[in-house]
C-alpha cells in the first residue's frame, strides 16, 4: 500500500552557479582617464606647440600634418591646447568636488543631528540656496575675486555643488543616529567631528560615493558650459570650455574641428567618469530575479 | 481637517519666507557684481556722458542710494505688484516676461512631458529585458547620451542639420513675420526639443529601470507568479505600480533641472524664452528683470521641492516629522 512513499532525504538541488566574476567594468574608462591625466600632467614636455602662441598666418586651419587637430580662429594649435586645457578642466572638477563633499558631509550631518526645527530651517535654506541661479553666483565671484581663474571657478562650483550630497547625508544620518554605536559614542563624550569622521562617514560614504564621483562630472560640465557662454574662464585661460567658446564663430565658417575635437574629449572624459562611478554603484550584486 | 489647514498655512508661510530670503540674497548679490546697469538702459551713449548727466541718470533709476534703501523701496513696490521697468526693453518687467514665458513653457513643457512618458516606457522596457542584449545596448546608448553636455550636443546638431545639411533652422522660435505659423514654429522647435529630451531622458529611465529591478526581486512577485499571473501583468500591475509614487516625487524635483537645461539650450539656440532673458539680464545688469526672473525660478524650485517632500513623506514613514530622537 505504502509502496509509493519512501523517505529519501532532501532532494539534491543543483548547486547555485558560482557568480561569474565579471571583469571590472570601468577598466577601459580607468585606462583612458589615467592616460589623459598623465598626458595633461606632462603636457609641457611633449606637446608640439606652445598652446598660447597665436600663429595668425595659420589661423582656422583644418587638421593636417603640422597641426594634428587643426588650429582655432586665433591660430592656436588645438592638439596642444587639448592637453593643457584638459589639465585645467580636470583640476577644476577634482578641486570643486573635494570642497563640496566636505561641505556636504558637515552640513548634512549637522542637519541630521539637529532638532527638528533647526533641521527644517537648514533644509529650507538649502532649497533657497539651490534656487539661486548658478550664473549669478559666478558673476558675484568675478566681482569678489577679480578675474575668473581656475581656482576661483573651482571654489564657486564647490560652494554651489554640495546640496544634493548633503541631502543624502542628512537622510542617512537620520537613519543611523539611533544606532547603538552612535548613541554609545555620544554617551562617552564623542564630539561632532569624531562622530562624523569616526562613525558616520565610514557608514554612509558608500552611499554618497556615486554622487561624489558624479559631482566631478557635473562640475566639469558646469565649467565648460559657463566658459562656453562667456561667463567662466576667459579665452586666454585654456580649458575645454573656453576652447568651445569660439564655437559660435566656428559655426559661421563651418570649422567643424574647433567644435568637435574639444567637445569629443570632454564627452569621452565625462563618459569615463560616469563608467567609473557606476562601477562603485553596482558593486552591490543583485540576486536572482523573481519575475 | 484643522490639522491639514494648519499644515497648509505653515508651508505657505515657509514659502513666502523663502521667497523673501531669496529676493534679499539676489538683490544684494546682483548689486555687488561689477558692471554698469546704465549701459543696459542707455546703450553706448553712457561712455559720452558727463559726470553730471551720469549722476542725474543714476538718480532717475534710483541707483544712487545705498543698497539697503534700494531694496526696501523695491520690496515696497513689489508688494504692490509693481516690479519696475526693464532697463533694456524700457517696458514693465512683467510685460517683457509674459511676452517670452509662452515660448519657454512650450519648449520646457513639451520636453518635460516627453521625458516623463518616454523614460517610464524605456525604463519598463529595460527592466523587462534586464541583462538581455536590448537592455544592454539601450543602457550604453543612454549613458553615452547623458554624458554629453547640452550645449555641445546643441552645437553638434546645429553643425550637422543647419550648417552642413541646411534642413533645420539654427536659431529663434520662428522665422521673421511668421510668428503665428504653426508649422514654422514646429520646425524651429525640433532641434532644441531634441537636445532637452535626449540629455535628460536617460537619467530618469535608468532610475525606473533600477527601481523596477529591485522590485522584481521582492517576495510578492514570487507569490504572484505562483498564482499563475503573467509576467506582463506582474511587472505592470504590481511592480510598476509600486514604483510610480517614487517616480512622481522624483519628477517633481526634476522640474527645476529640466528648466535649467532648457535655459542653456535656449541660450545656445537664441530661442526667445526666459533662459535667454535670464542670461541677458545677468550679463547686462538689467536688475529689475533679473530679480523677477530669479524669484520666478526660485518659486518653481521651492514649490517642486515641497511637492516632492509631501509625496516622499507619504511614502517613507522614516522621513516623517516627529520621530524618536536619540
Amino acid at each position: 500500500m505504502n509502496e509509493g512513499f519512501r523517505v529519501v532525504g532532501r532532494r539534491p538541488m543543483p548547486a547555485p552557479a558560482p557568480a561569474k566574476k565579471a571583469a571590472p567594468k570601468g577598466r577601459a574608462a580607468m585606462i583612458f582617464l589615467i592616460l589623459l591625466a598623465a598626458g595633461c600632467l606632462i603636457a609641457r614636455f611633449w606637446t608640439p606647440k606652445d598652446p598660447a602662441y597665436m600663429d595668425l598666418a595659420n589661423a582656422n586651419k583644418a587638421p593636417c600634418g603640422e597641426f594634428l587637430f587643426g588650429t582655432d580662429t586665433m591660430g592656436r594649435d588645438i592638439f596642444s591646447m587639448i592637453f593643457y586645457g584638459g589639465g585645467i578642466s580636470l583640476t577644476i572638477g577634482l578641486v570643486s568636488t573635494a570642497i563640496s563633499t566636505v561641505l556636504a558631509m558637515v552640513l548634512g550631518t549637522l542637519s541630521g543631528f539637529a532638532p527638528n526645527w533647526l533641521d527644517r530651517l537648514l533644509m529650507r535654506l538649502t532649497e533657497v540656496f539651490l534656487s539661486i541661479p548658478e550664473l549669478l553666483l559666478v558673476i558675484l565671484l568675478q566681482a569678489v575675486l577679480g578675474k575668473a581663474t581656475p581656482w576661483s571657478i573651482s571654489l564657486v562650483l564647490g560652494l554651489t555643488g554640495w546640496t544634493g550630497i548633503a541631502k543624502v547625508v542628512r537622510t542617512e544620518v537620520r537613519r543611523l543616529r539611533q544606532s547603538g554605536y552612535i548613541v554609545a559614542s555620544r554617551c562617552m563624550g564623542g564630539g561632532f567631528f569624531r562622530l562624523l569622521f569616526g562613525h558616520l562617514a565610514p557608514n554612509f560614504f558608500s552611499s554618497i560615493l556615486f554622487m561624489v564621483v558624479m559631482n566631478i562630472r557635473s562640475a566639469m560640465v558646469a565649467e565648460s558650459t559657463l566658459s562656453f557662454m562667456g561667463l567662466g574662464l576667459p579665452l586666454e585661460t585654456i580649458s575645454w570650455g573656453s576652447m568651445l567658446s569660439l564655437a559660435e564663430k566656428a559655426l559661421l565658417t563651418g570649422s567643424w574641428w574647433i567644435i568637435l575635437i574639444p567637445g569629443a574629449f570632454l564627452a569621452l572624459t565625462l563618459l569615463s567618469i560616469t563608467d567609473l562611478a557606476h562601477n562603485f554603484q553596482t558593486a552591490s550584486a543583485r540576486g536572482q530575479r523573481n519575475l | 481637517m484643522k490639522k491639514a489647514l494648519w499644515k497648509l498655512l505653515k508651508s505657505l508661510l515657509l514659502f513666502v519666507l523663502s521667497l523673501f530670503l531669496l529676493s534679499a540674497a539676489v538683490f544684494y548679490v546682483s548689486r555687488l557684481a561689477p558692471g554698469d546697469p546704465l549701459v543696459s538702459y542707455y546703450g553706448e551713449r553712457v561712455e559720452k556722458m558727463s559726470p553730471e548727466q551720469r549722476a542725474w541718470a543714476e538718480a532717475r533709476l534710483g541707483l544712487d542710494q545705498p543698497i539697503s534703501t534700494q531694496y526696501v523701496r523695491w520690496l515696497g513696490q513689489a508688494l504692490k505688484g509693481d516690479f519696475g521697468i526693464s532697463y533694456k526693453y524700457k517696458m514693465d518687467v512683467l510685460e517683457v516676461i509674459s511676452s517670452r514665458v509662452g515660448n519657454t513653457l512650450i519648449l520646457g513643457g513639451m520636453g518635460f512631458l516627453l521625458i516623463f512618458v518616454g523614460s517610464a516606457l524605456l525604463g519598463t522596457l529595460c527592466a523587462w529585458m534586464e541583462e538581455r542584449p536590448l537592455d544592454k545596448i539601450l543602457c550604453r546608448v543612454g549613458t553615452v547620451l547623458s554624458c554629453i553636455p547640452e550645449f555641445w550636443l546643441s552645437l553638434v546638431l546645429i553643425l550637422i542639420f543647419s550648417v552642413n545639411l541646411g534642413i533645420l533652422p539654427s536659431s529663434g522660435a520662428y522665422s521673421v513675420g511668421k510668428s503665428t505659423n504653426f508649422g514654422d514654429r514646429l520646425v524651429h522647435l525640433i532641434l532644441p526639443l531634441t537636445v532637452v529630451v535626449l540629455s535628460h531622458l536617460w537619467y530618469y529611465a535608468y532610475l525606473i529601470r533600477n527601481r523596477l529591478a529591485e522590485e522584481i526581486r521582492s517576495d510578492y512577485v514570487l507569490l504572484a507568479k505562483s498564482k499563475g499571473q503573467s509576467r506582463g501583468k506582474i511587472l505592470l500591475g504590481h511592480c510598476l505600480r509600486n514604483v510610480l509614487p517614487a517616480y512622481l516625487s522624483i519628477m517633481a524635483i526634476s522640474v527645476p533641472h529640466i528648466m535649467g537645461g532648457t535655459y542653456i539650450v535656449e541660450a545656445v539656440f537664441s530661442y526667445p524664452g526666459l533662459g535667454t532673458l535670464s542670461y541677458e539680464s545677468a550679463r547686462y545688469q538689467d536688475y529689475n528683470l533679473l530679480m523677477v526672473l530669479c524669484m520666478l525660478s526660485g518659486a518653481v524650485v521651492i514649490l517642486c521641492g515641497m511637492a516632492a517632500k509631501a509625496l516622499n513623506a507619504g511614502l517613507d514613514p522614516r522621513l516623517r516629522d516627529g520621530e524618536v530622537r536619540p
